[in-house]
């Protein structure tokens, strides 16, 4: 693998600003490290080679012609299959959408081509981001770089492979329930859920409409930094995504000391110690503890009793979600169609049956159930004053703290064709539910030498602190983002 | 046999009257070509995300303001979620509870009696698009989607059951059209389909409680088609009962050709919506000062305007009713009469003009005082012919017929056709004379005492000048001439 890989992208963007480095060889040290490694991890769905290196050619020459160059000129990003680019495909990994041509650009590209990034290629995803492992993408097994015999985590595990690899400095993803953050600390790298309305949704393929955010995947803090810093900002074309004005997260972190933790208050939930933790997991995370006391900062141990809700909370409220937004997905005016039906009911079940996988249908039927008259109060509403219930103790819990601490997954990845326990992410999905910003951060190996990842969790727009933290954290943690998987 | 009451409720859906869609930016234009007013978001491309039309809410608010409604200040919407093509999310976002509105009434006078009718919502929601199963006259083995239509605002007003008979049910639609004509939150064109109906109805034995079995009709696109499918539907009803037979609940269809209603689906058959909260579009909250800046851009209402035509302009309830029926018409006659002088002399002329030879003339023709070949400035002239004697009320009505053929001025026809009104009093005395001359018969019976005999001779007047002799002045100079 090229040594140009391993610089950061911050760095790499000042290299190419100055004229030190170009960004040709940049995306061809990306191409070349997909074409030796992609064959057994299988990160990208599609590989925009030639359109890469046309675009690296004309970045380069901006820079000579000191023409107006962008944020991000000339740095190569993935992104996650679900979406919008105008003129691409945009399967979300799924039969349905094979054909599909998306008509317009999602707002995270419309910043990102204004920002003079190469879209190196698609990534890899579980179909419609439904799953923790991208095995339920229809076109292809992603690997979990470090070991290929292991999932890599999903939903957005192609993004988290091709950056754990070094394929692509950074990329984005999608978070529903931890489709960022746990892919990232399978695969050792930082995963980043903004803040629910701090990223416009709008171009990104709805999974569970109130819990949609899309992120970053990166090698390090201050990379993931750098990417939220172009995609954040107000948007009127989604209402929920709040009227703040871009931020350089990048700033704030190049200007706070690394001594911030000093001042922490960090909060540890009572209820972590009610799941099983497997035990690599465990001695990192206590490990991890006493380094962060080293550092000054204070540990708290926190009580939100409801945090036993909180799968139950999701998989109710998601799958109603779910089960209205893939309704749109019925063959009539694009998408798979099944030919030869009788009649339009027909063509709507047939149309579906024949392109959902497994897990869509299952979701689907369960919120469908969940919505129904019948279930309505006993499920779905009651859900939903579970959940304020949950916001509520999570919030009260940030009085007495400034972040919630705790392992990224409970777990580590498993094989293909195993299954991860269901609690495995619980601490991440915690964020969904309340719309607050998580991120995980990679704090060392197990003995096998698999990534392990600890996860910040701040109340809701403490965005720009959750990234000092992270990075801080990052220094202390051992962990060394220069060591790369050789799949 | 049973003597049997009907017991009927109305949903009204209406197009806001917005410029874009509710949740995208499309135009809402009627007629453009198939799908030329579409868009990612109604077309529901994946990724996409409604944002709410603030004047659509604006719309809803003011409708209900007018109505006497209370506005729920928080609300949000829903979705409501069926399967069909005409839907491209294959849900609606529309609302469950609150609506934006809730508790409105409407008053309705018929046959002379005063009704207050309770509407129990309105609600903003979106319009779904339209299949095309034919083209011309040939019928497709497949469906085209048209889906300009489809993210239109509408405003769907539910009434009580409190309507009790085909005649109250057409009058509650009537004056509610004609309400929010005059708020412009809507065109309410059944024709354009920008207005549309469904009626629930049930009939019960008289005076008792509990409501019979609810049928609902669908397909209505006219005010009299809610009217004849209603009178049809009650009638069905009590054949049904009174044959021994049971009512069961159900959906039917309105056939305006064949002018009966078909079963479309029975209760059982009935969908389960599955509403949720909309979950992309955050309940909104409304300030005070948002409503009431809302209620001051309310205009004058037809009620108040025809107390103030009664008042001001000395109408008599018929004619004021007739004017206020519907805002063009109103706005026409005080057009008009902005053009008179002296208004108290002329307003009550003006607005029988209207009420009678126009309105009639609008009958026959079947067209709306919009498309009026008489504009309001000309007929005001004509008003003020008369009233200063150019012309007498006669000649007037002949006039006007020439004004109605060739769309021009009443000045102009005058002086063409010559119809100036004579009041020259030597020619007119010689006129006299003549007749006086010839009706040995009259004059003698109005010299024996009979002064009605003299109507004989004015008309003989009349007649020799064509009509165009003053009426008032022949009958003062022959009462001159005769009383010698």
């Amino acid at each position: 693998m090229d040594e140009i890989l391993k610089i950061r992208a911050d760095d790499l963007r000042t290299k190419i600003y100055l004229g030190k480095t170009k960004s040709l060889d940049i995306v061809k040290a990306c191409v070349a490290r997909v074409k030796e490694a992609d064959s057994r991890v299988g990160a990208f769905l599609k590989l925009n080679e030639e359109e890469s290196l046309e675009q690296a050619v004309h970045s380069d020459k901006r820079v000579k012609n000191n023409e107006e160059c962008g944020f991000l000129e000339g740095i190569p990003v993935g992104i996650k299959d679900n979406i919008m680019m105008k003129g691409e495909s945009m399967t979300s990994a799924s039969r349905h959408l094979e054909n599909y041509v998306s008509p317009y650009d999602a707002t995270v590209i419309e910043k990102l081509k204004k920002a003079g990034v190469i879209f190196l290629g698609r990534t890899n995803m579980d179909e419609f981001a439904m799953g923790g492992s991208t095995e339920t993408s229809v076109y292809k097994k992603t690997a979990n770089p470090w070991n290929i015999e292991y999932i890599p985590g999903g939903s957005s595990g192609g993004s988290a492979a091709a950056v754990g690899a070094g394929m692509v400095p950074f990329a984005l993803g999608s978070d529903t329930g931890d489709s960022i953050r746990q892919p990232a600390s399978f695969c050792g790298v930082v995963g980043y859920k903004p803040s629910y309305g701090l990223i416009s949704r709008y171009g990104m393929c709805a999974l569970a409409s109130s819990f949609d955010q899309i992120g970053t995947l990166s090698k390090n803090v201050k990379d993931g930094a750098l990417l939220a810093s172009v995609i954040t900002g107000k948007d009127y074309r989604d209402p929920i995504c709040e009227p703040i004005e871009r931020i350089n997260y990048v700033s704030h972190i190049d200007n706070s000391p690394l001594r911030i933790l000093k001042t922490m208050k960090i909060g540890i939930p009572k209820q972590l110690f009610n799941y099983k933790i497997d035990v690599g997991i465990l001695e990192n995370f206590n490990k991890t503890i006493n380094k962060l006391k080293f550092s000054g900062a204070e540990i708290i141990e926190i009580d939100v009793p409801s945090y036993k809700y909180v799968l139950a909370l999701y998989k109710v409220i998601m799958c109603a979600e779910v089960s209205a937004n893939i309704a749109t997905f019925d063959g009539i005016r694009y998408g798979y169609r099944s030919r030869n039906c009788k009649n339009l009911n027909e063509e709507y079940s047939k149309s579906r049956g024949e392109s959902f996988g497994y897990e869509v249908k299952k979701r689907v039927l369960f919120g469908t159930y969940v919505l129904s008259t019948k279930n309505y109060h006993r499920c779905y509403h009651q859900a939903q004053k579970v959940r304020t219930l949950f916001i509520n103790q999570i919030t009260s819990a940030y009085r007495k703290c400034d972040f919630i601490f705790s392992p990224a997954t409970l777990q580590m990845p498993v094989k293909f064709g195993e299954t991860l326990r269901e609690e495995c992410g619980i601490f991440l999905t915690a964020a969904n539910l309340a719309g607050l910003p998580g991120i995980t951060v990679p704090s060392g190996f197990t003995d096998s030498g698999m990534p392990i990842g600890m996860h910040f969790m701040g109340s809701r727009f403490s965005d720009v602190k959750l990234f000092q933290v992270a990075n801080a954290f990052e220094k202390i943690s051992g962990f060394d983002v220069n060591k790369y998987p050789e799949p | 046999m049973i003597n049997y009451e009907s017991v009927i409720g109305l949903e009204v859906h209406m197009q806001v009257n917005t410029r874009s869609k509710v949740f995208c930016e499309c135009s809402t234009q009627f007629g453009s070509k198939p799908n030329s007013n579409t868009c990612v978001v109604c077309t529901s491309q994946p990724g996409t995300i409604p944002i709410l039309n603030k004047k659509a809410v604006e719309a809803v608010i003011k409708t209900g303001l007018a109505l006497g409604f209370n506005i729920n200040k928080e609300s949000n919407f829903a979705r409501k979620q069926y399967f069909y093509p005409d839907s491209p999310k294959n849900y609606q976002i529309t609302q469950f509870n609150p609506p934006l509105c809730s508790r409105g009434r409407l008053l309705i006078i018929v046959r002379g009696e005063a009704k207050v009718i309770n509407i129990t919502r309105i609600h903003l929601e979106e319009d779904a698009g339209k299949l095309v199963h034919e083209i011309g006259r040939r019928q497709l083995d497949y469906s085209l989607l048209d889906l300009n239509r489809a993210g239109i605002g509408l405003m769907e007003l539910v009434t009580e059951p409190e309507l009790s008979s085909p005649e109250e049910a057409f009058e509650f639609l009537s004056e509610l059209k004609n309400i929010v004509e005059y708020l412009g939150t809507s065109e309410c064109s059944m024709e354009k389909g920008k207005m549309r109906c469904d009626v629930n109805v049930s009939i019960r034995p008289a005076g008792q409680k509990e409501y019979g079995v609810k049928v609902e009709v669908k397909n209505i696109n006219s005010l009299s088609g809610v009217r004849d499918a209603i009178a049809y539907e009650v009638e069905r009803q009590k054949e049904v009962l009174n044959s021994g037979g049971k009512l069961v609940q159900e959906t039917r269809l309105w056939e305006a050709e064949a002018k009966m209603t078909k079963s479309m689906r029975s209760k059982e058959e009935a969908l389960d919506y599955r509403y949720f909260p909309e979950p992309s579009l955050t309940p909104f909250e409304l300030t005070d000062s948002f409503i009431e800046g809302l209620r001051r851009e309310i205009p004058e209402l037809p009620r108040a305007r025809k107390a103030r035509f009664i008042k001001d302009y000395g109408l008599t309830e018929y004619t004021a009713n007739y004017l206020t029926s519907a805002k063009i018409i109103a706005d026409y006659y005080e057009e008009a009469l902005s053009y008179l002088k002296d208004k108290k002399a002329s307003s009550k002329l003006l607005a029988n003009w209207i009420s009678t030879e126009l309105n009639a003339r609008f009958n026959i023709l079947k067209i709306s005082i919009l498309e009026s070949p008489i504009s309001c400035q000309n007929l005001a002239r004509l008003v003020s012919l008369i009233l200063d004697g150019t012309i007498s009320g006669k000649i007037a009505k002949t006039v006007f017929d020439k004004m109605f053929e060739k769309s021009s001025d009443p000045e102009k026809i005058i002086k063409e056709e010559g119809l100036i009104q004579i009041s020259d009093k030597s020619i007119i005395l010689k006129m006299c004379e003549e007749a006086i001359f010839e009706s040995s018969k009259a004059v003698e019976e109005f010299k024996l005492g009979k002064e009605k005999a003299i109507v004989a001779i004015v008309g003989l007047v009349m007649k020799k000048s064509k009509g165009k002799a003053n009426p008032q002045l022949v009958s003062k100079v022959l009462m001159e001439k005769l009383k010698m």
